[in-house]
């Protein structure tokens, strides 16, 4: 039972009991409004009954010629709504964001290599693990770099895994 | 930064660079080197100073660095020939932004457009100075020139956001959308539009105007397909039929939404509300906080005739009977919760039936009573319900939970929800007998150990099965505390969670009732320890800090206090200085809607109610520090401006607008708001869950209480100058005594004493007395500290004020004083004495003698501090005559009066403080753990406590594994309550320092007495 809209400021007052989650980050002002004011399309929000925050998705859409790829920088269930596949849902708005309206290649996302449940989830909807990116989460804990092609990626070069892992300076994007 | 290249102001490229560079890379000593070397050779380029300015700022210099600014922009304005390029203007800028001179940025904008008039590199820049001052006129007029000069649609929508902005956060009239509209129509009829976000403003524009009809025909026309994503399309469409009447046609379009989306809920309600012609939700929408939305909407009731409103109801269960037909393998709740909605629809309009209502509950929980969420999602519907009725739900839930569960987790999750439906929509909990209470906790804990193992395979990231049945005990165990004042429950309840948070750290429901559980304890750096744990920073600081600003604000660990207050203020005011910016990249990425949304919120958060809280408890703070030494509260006066901005902010209060952004969704059940905390009493009349959502009671008495707090740094002030005056008078040194002084301090009496309640006369005969002697001491316990704050100033007032003299000399201006004294040992003593040196005290009493310690008793210090400074011979002043040396020594002795007995009730809260330190540890844990262990058969605490005792000892490595198994060992009830003691003795060692370091000064003012 989800409504699934763009994400506006003032819910950032009410995302509390999603943030409060141990694994979910709150950033600072300036970059969720920084994907507010770049990438409006890619920050959705799921409401419940009540009016009740269930979790949300951010993203951006970013690269060059074959690298032009959506991005999910974030995406978070409060406690009380898991279990129900609200992350499915919000990944594949912004999957369909990025494959219908600006045409991207790929969708990718980093997580935590210990994150176990969050790589399994993503690898049930479809993406693979393209590279390890070493010492990625505050130069201690390596990361993955997930992804999933796109229809624009006909012959899926864009998930072809690298055989080696990168250092963060290495990686194209921020 | 580093991208800032490109024709430099003149000078060659490759010789600015490393200076970017090392700027960039914080080597400012060296950047700084640099650009003395390029300045050598180009003394007069306005760019290079700029970059020496920015230089300078980033140094920590910042007069020197505003002073080469203003050189650079001279000569900018002297010199017509030289280049003013974007480059120079906007490294000024930054420079000046960075010291606040906003204005000055603007002003070299202003002229270097006025110069180049069209430049359209400098014209974007000298908006975007407008968009940093929030000056929406000239951003629009700023914007049409641009527009004008090159056509772009993006200008124009600059110029229709600019204008959007003086509608909603400046003072311009709705009348100014009418051109805005009329812009965009011309625009789109030589131009048309290309952004999918400037066709979303015009329809915007139109629809703030209620022109429905004209937005629907540009929505369906050829910009419609600017709108890539279907479904927002037909949304917007569905909204705009609705508002324009066309209820119709809306339902058709919602209806379309929900054959594609079934799940969409709110698109249900958009669906039914067309049905019924009812546009309450859209008003709801316009007329509601958006931070606190309501958790139902409130609809009308119907003008349908029966027929009409029967068929359409039938249709409505038609369609989503189909839904449900169409979506029966996905787990979708949208259209099994539609059905309860219609129900209650029918309720409404007095046509429904409690059968059927709680039929279509059942079978919602048939469906979905395993999910933690299914409490949530009925919350609203069960309220139609008589309390009979509930029962009778109830009853049918639990006689259908046994038979449906298939896997063990949804039959846990069944029984969590049965009972969080006794606790939340029954509101049962207050209608359950001690006992029943108690077996209530103890089979939740159980029921919590039993199905521990179902979590065996998770990950340790992962939330386990069951979590809710602590926080559930918890509730109950509070509420047994509740009734019976039975502080062990209260420790019990803290085990629970402990045990909770033992084996599996992460559960931030826990976290929170602990920290409150532990404040009321008085344990407060536990409570403040575990609220670190939820790493709340940035825009959290602004919903989640009422957790634990309140406690830490009337606490003497002020260490805390201050790291809370500095971070908060640091991130509001850097949002507040980034916004604009911010508001920028939104306008240069064509997001206009963003631009409007950026500006509001940022208004939003200035008017925070918390906001304002912590800039005015931040000077007090510093006050309460320094109250030792009046040398040095003189000098955080100074830097207050002797509290001049305070008392402005408290004139401004009564007009303000506040927003209250709070989320107090989490907060326990007895402390439902931040004023009100019900395990303080009173104990009856209350029951478990009345959750009271409505500000407007709290934002009164928010005001009241943040005004009167604002006049302190002045009173404390003029308090201080009041006492040295009226030595003054007494030595007759500067032969008069400020007035202005003495009626300064008399209109803030006024103020303060209407903020009690009462007139100025009134209030001074509440607290000295009717001339009969009678004070009325029951108004004075309600507001105490501010009450006896007011009679520190009153006092302070009467040493200086003729006005407040009697002919016979002995009229209220002593009887002020003694009865300051008085109060002051009255509230003080009595309070101590009547404590017994426990673990379980109320805390709040212990938590108002540090407040009646660290304010109105050190004020009255400084009071005292004042009046002997202005006394003690300086050698200068020559002592006159006879009289004088007569009221010196009559000075002299109620000085001693006062010093005697403010040291005498300061001894004695330290000897209770002292006795509290004497007692062993062990003596303290026995107090929290004896309670908990007493016999299982007899009535009170500790049954929840044996479960878990019992679970612990007797665990099975195989069945929870081991991560689990061993997680649960390392809980230790003694440790907890080791912890416990530790942190309640923190805070009252915390107490004693500073009542020592009151008692010090009081011994030294003795012997200066004596030198009198």
């Amino acid at each position: 039972m989800t409504t699934i809209r763009r994400f506006y400021c003032n819910d950032l007052l009410r995302f509390a009991s999603v943030n409060l989650d141990h694994l979910t980050e709150t950033f600072n002002m300036s970059f969720y409004m920084t994907y507010l004011a770049r990438w409006p399309d890619y920050f959705d929000v799921a409401e419940g009954p009540g009016n009740r925050i269930m979790g949300y998705i951010m993203g951006k859409v970013e690269g060059q010629g074959e690298s032009w790829h959506g991005h999910v920088t974030a995406v978070t269930v409060a406690p009380e709504y898991r279990r129900m596949q609200l992350a499915k849902k919000l990944m594949n708005l912004l999957e369909e964001i990025s494959d219908t309206i600006d045409k991207a290649y790929f969708v990718d996302l980093f997580v935590r290599a210990s994150n176990t449940p969050a790589i399994k989830m993503y690898e049930k909807l479809g993406y693979v693990i393209y590279r390890r990116v070493l010492r990625y989460y505050s130069g201690e804990e390596d990361g993955l770099d997930m992804r999933k092609a796109l229809s624009r990626d006909v012959e899926k070069k864009s998930i072809i895994p690298l055989k080696r892992p990168i250092t963060p300076d290495e990686l194209e994007y921020d | 930064m580093a991208s800032k290249f490109g024709l430099a102001g003149g000078i060659p490229e490759r010789k600015v660079r490393p200076i970017w560079d090392a700027i960039d890379s914080r080597q400012f000593k060296n950047a700084f080197k640099q650009i003395t070397t390029l300045l050598s050779k180009h003394p007069n380029s306005p760019y290079a100073l700029a970059l020496k300015a920015l230089i300078l700022e980033r140094m920590g210099k910042p007069e020197e660095a505003l002073s080469v600014c203003l050189n650079a922009k001279e000569l900018l304005y002297a010199n017509d020939s030289l280049l003013m390029d974007d480059l120079t203007l906007s490294t000024l800028q930054i420079v000046f932004q960075r010291l606040d001179h906003l204005d000055l940025a603007t002003s070299c904008y202003e002229h270097a457009c006025g110069k180049f008039s069209n430049n359209l590199e400098l014209m974007m820049g000298l908006f975007n100075c407008y968009v940093r001052e929030y000056s929406f006129v000239k951003q629009q007029q700023t914007a049409i020139k641009m527009y004008k000069l090159v056509g772009e649609e993006r200008f124009l929508l600059w110029a229709v956001c600019s204008i959007q902005l003086q509608v909603f956060c400046g003072n311009g009239g709705e009348k100014l959308l009418l051109l805005a509209e009329g812009l965009l129509k011309k625009h789109v009829a030589s131009h048309s539009l290309h952004e999918p976000e400037a066709l979303m403003v015009y329809i915007s524009i139109l629809e703030q105007q209620a022109k429905y009809g004209d937005a629907l025909e540009i929505l369906s026309g050829k910009l419609g397909s600017l709108l890539m994503i279907e479904v927002d399309k037909l949304r917007i469409q569905g909204r705009l039929l609705a508002r324009a009447g066309d209820y119709a046609a809306a339902a058709n379009i919602f209806q379309k939404i929900l054959k594609s989306s079934p799940d969409d809920w709110q698109c249900f309600l958009h669906y039914l509300g067309c049905l019924l012609e009812d546009d309450s939700i859209w008003c709801d929408e316009a007329v509601n906080d958006p931070v606190h939305p309501p958790k139902f909407i409130n609809c009308k009731i119907s003008h349908l005739t029966d027929e009409l409103f029967d068929s359409r109801i039938s249709d409505a269960l038609a369609f989503i009977q189909k839904l449900q037909a169409d979506n029966i393998n996905n787990s979708i709740r949208c259209p099994y919760l539609a059905i309860i909605e219609i129900e209650r629809r029918k309720h409404l309009q007095e046509k429904g039936n409690d059968d059927n209502l709680i039929d279509a509950i059942v079978q919602y929980f048939d469906r979905f009573g395993h999910l933690s969420c299914f409490t949530s999602d009925v919350e609203m519907f069960s309220e139609v319900l008589i309390p009979d009725k509930k029962t009778e739900l109830l009853g049918k839930l639990m006689k259908n939970s046994g038979a449906l569960s298939t896997t063990p987790t949804k039959s846990l999750g069944q029984s969590i929800t049965l009972f969080k439906i006794q606790q939340i929509l029954m509101g049962h909990m207050s209608k359950m007998s001690e006992n029943e209470l108690e077996v209530s906790s103890v089979q939740m804990a159980e029921m919590y150990c039993k199905s521990l193992p179902l979590s065996k395979g998770l990950d340790l990231q992962e939330s386990m099965h069951g979590e809710e049945l602590l926080s559930m005990t918890c509730n109950v165990l509070v509420q047994l505390f509740w009734r019976t004042k039975n502080f062990g429950y209260l420790a019990e309840a803290i085990m629970v969670l402990e045990f909770g948070l033992a084996i599996r750290r992460h559960v931030s429901q826990y976290k929170i009732l602990l920290l409150h559980l532990y404040s009321h304890f008085g344990a407060l750096p536990v409570a403040y320890e575990w609220y670190k744990s939820l790493d709340v920073k940035n825009i959290l600081m602004e919903t989640v800090y009422h957790h634990i600003l309140p406690y830490v604000m009337v606490s003497p660990l002020w260490v805390e206090l201050n790291s809370l207050l500095k971070d908060y203020i640091k991130f509001m005011d850097d949002h507040f200085r980034e916004s604009a910016d911010l508001t920028f990249l939104a306008y240069r990425h064509r997001n206009y809607s963003k631009v409007i949304e950026f500006v509001q919120f940022k208004e939003r958060l200035q008017h925070s109610s918390q906001y304002l809280v912590a800039r005015v408890e931040t000077p007090i703070l510093l006050l309460k520090q320094k109250t030792d030494n009046i040398e040095e509260e003189e000098g955080v006066l100074e830097s207050l401006k002797c509290g001049v901005d305070f008392l402005e902010l408290s004139n401004e209060i009564g007009s303000k607008s506040l927003t209250f952004n709070e989320d107090l969704q989490t907060r326990p059940w007895w402390t439902p708001t931040l004023d009100k905390n019900y395990l303080l009493g009173p104990f009856e009349g209350i029951s478990y869950c009345p959750r009271e959502s409505s500000t407007k009671d709290r934002e009164t008495n928010f005001r009241r209480v943040i005004e009167k707090k604002s006049l302190l740094p002045r009173m404390i002030y003029l308090s201080i100058q009041c006492a040295s005056a009226s030595i003054k008078e007494h030595l007759k040194v500067n032969g008069s005594v400020p007035g202005k002084i003495s009626s300064e301090m008399k209109l803030l009496l006024e103020r303060y004493a209407q903020l009690l309640g009462y007139p100025l006369s009134e209030a001074i005969e509440v607290v000295v007395g009717s001339p009969s002697g009678e004070r009325s001491s029951s108004v004075v316990d309600y507001n105490l500290v501010d009450w006896l704050n007011f009679t520190v100033f009153l006092n302070a007032w009467s040493l200086s004020s003729h006005e407040f003299a009697q002919p016979d000399g002995n009229g209220w201006k002593t009887r002020t004083s003694s009865s300051l004294d008085s109060l002051l040992e009255k509230y003080i003593v009595e309070k101590v004495r009547s404590m017994e040196p426990q673990l379980c005290t109320p805390w709040n009493d212990v938590q108002l003698l540090i407040q009646l310690v660290s304010e109105p008793l050190a004020w009255h210090g400084l009071v005292i501090q004042s009046l002997l400074r202005s006394s003690l011979p300086s050698g200068k002043k020559k002592k006159k005559s006879g009289s004088v040396d007569q009221s010196s020594s009559h000075l002299a002795q109620t000085l001693a009066d006062s010093v005697q007995r403010l040291s005498f009730i300061v001894e004695e809260v330290m000897k209770w403080l002292r006795e509290w330190k004497s007692r062993t540890e062990d003596e303290h844990l026995e107090v929290i753990l004896a309670p908990l262990c007493s016999n299982v058969q007899s009535d009170g605490p500790g049954k929840v406590f044996h479960i878990l005792e019992t679970f612990v000892s007797s665990v099975n490595d195989t069945e929870l594994g081991n991560h689990i198994s061993e997680s649960v060992k390392s809980w230790s009830p003694s440790d907890v309550a080791r912890k416990m003691v530790t942190g309640k003795n923190k805070v009252l060692m915390e107490f004693l320092r500073i009542c020592e370091s009151k008692a010090k000064l009081l011994r030294s003012m003795k012997q200066r007495i004596a030198q009198l």
